[in-house]
């Protein structure tokens, strides 16, 4: 049973990885943000609609952050002094608010699908 | 400060602490011993500290996105792991032999693998204030009052559960744990979205003006069963997909087990 499982895991890991650049290519258009003072810089990003886009965020602030959104359904940890990869959409034509869930009293912030 | 701390924990704790008391409830129901419960909590409180510490090098994975690949992971063991579980106490129930402490090693990784995926990010948020005194203090408390508002729903559940009469304990606990793992194979299915392992589509419906994700209700239904108000076609797939082939594994042991009964 340990060993069946440990090989479908490796099976499956090897699988996706080999796979998925090839069936997902990775010419995304990127859009930055930054996080410093617990603020996103710009606060507000102006993205393609239906189209999805890779969102680098950077955190320049020394504490990690979770970039959250509910109307996006994202969720990830960003360290500080790093950078994070999120890949978002396709999106309706719409705004999608988002904030940082360690500081959400200030590090808030909109995307705009257009 | 405080109410973001407080919301934070309590979400992280809500989830693990629903399945420690579903699968501690059950344990009772069905006679089990109950020290596994110990041993889990100190392999998963290990975990999370383990993954915190080295989130670094996990998140640069995969180009980037190993944090999600990795939740993902964990997220469809615990699904397989539950898969098993149901498995097991249906054919105990027909006196096929299954050994107890199988059972409790399912258990406990199980619960040792959800507190490593929740406690991390509750450390990793708590490590931002290490620095400042106050702000850590304040943290802190939130961080107690968040973990025991979580404890206690789950201790509300425990009660419901084993005050139940037999066989409805067994059958609430099992339909229970599938809706959970229900729920985990749309998580992951979400994930993997993200880090673009698979394919993302327009959500095929909005239930946000009805139950909004971030209400308590919203949140409680997200720990509960993975309610999602905007899913896409692939995360519903995996959470009705997995669903089904959980109940239909629990169904085909039961029926497998009449009949057999039948024939003696």
């Amino acid at each position: 049973m340990k060993t069946f499982l440990h090989r479908v895991i490796r099976l499956s890991i090897l699988a996706g990885s080999g796979l998925a650049p090839v069936v997902f290519p990775a010419d995304r258009p990127e859009f930055q943000l930054e996080i410093h003072n617990h603020l996103f810089q710009p606060s507000e990003i102006t993205v393609p609609a239906n189209t999805r886009i890779r969102l680098l965020v950077t955190n320049s602030d020394p504490t990690p952050e979770e970039f959250e959104s509910y109307e996006l359904n994202r969720e990830k940890v960003i360290m500080g002094s790093r950078a994070g990869v999120i890949f978002v959409g396709p999106l309706a034509p719409g705004e999608y608010p988002f904030f940082g869930e360690f500081h959400p009293k200030t590090a808030q912030g909109r995307l705009i699908a257009r | 400060m405080l109410l973001t701390a407080v919301v934070i924990v309590l979400r992280e704790v809500l989830e693990a602490a629903l399945l420690i008391s579903i699968l501690s409830g059950l344990s009772g129901v069905l006679g089990l011993r109950r020290h596994w419960i110990g041993w889990a909590l100190a392999a998963g409180t290990a975990g999370a500290v383990t993954l915190g510490a080295s989130i670094d090098t996990v998140s640069g994975w995969f180009d980037g996105v190993g944090q999600e690949v990795t939740s993902a992971g964990m997220q469809v063991v615990i699904y397989l792991l539950l898969g098993v579980f149901i498995l097991m106490v249906i054919l105990r129930r027909q006196r096929t032999v299954v050994r107890d402490r199988t059972l409790l090693t399912v258990m406990a990784t199980t619960v040792a693998l959800a507190m490593t995926r929740e406690g991390f990010e509750v450390l990793v948020y708590i490590s931002g204030f290490v620095m400042n005194l106050p702000q850590l203090m304040t943290v802190m408390v939130g961080t107690l009052i968040g973990s025991g508002i979580g404890i206690s729903v789950g201790a509300l559940l425990y009660y419901l559960l084993v005050n139940l009469r037999q066989p409805w304990s067994q059958v609430s606990g099992i339909g229970l744990l599938i809706l959970v793992a229900s729920g985990l194979a749309s998580q992951a299915a979400l994930l993997l979205i993200q880090a673009d392992w698979l394919p993302s589509q327009l959500p095929i419906w909005d239930t946000s003006a009805v139950i909004a994700e971030d209400s308590v209700t919203g949140q409680l239904l997200y720990a509960m069963i993975g309610y999602e108000a905007t899913p896409t076609a692939i995360q519903a797939g995996c959470y009705i997909g997995g669903g089904l082939l959980l109940l239909a594994v629990a169904l085909v042991a039961a029926l497998r087990g009449r009949s057999r009964r039948g024939n003696e």
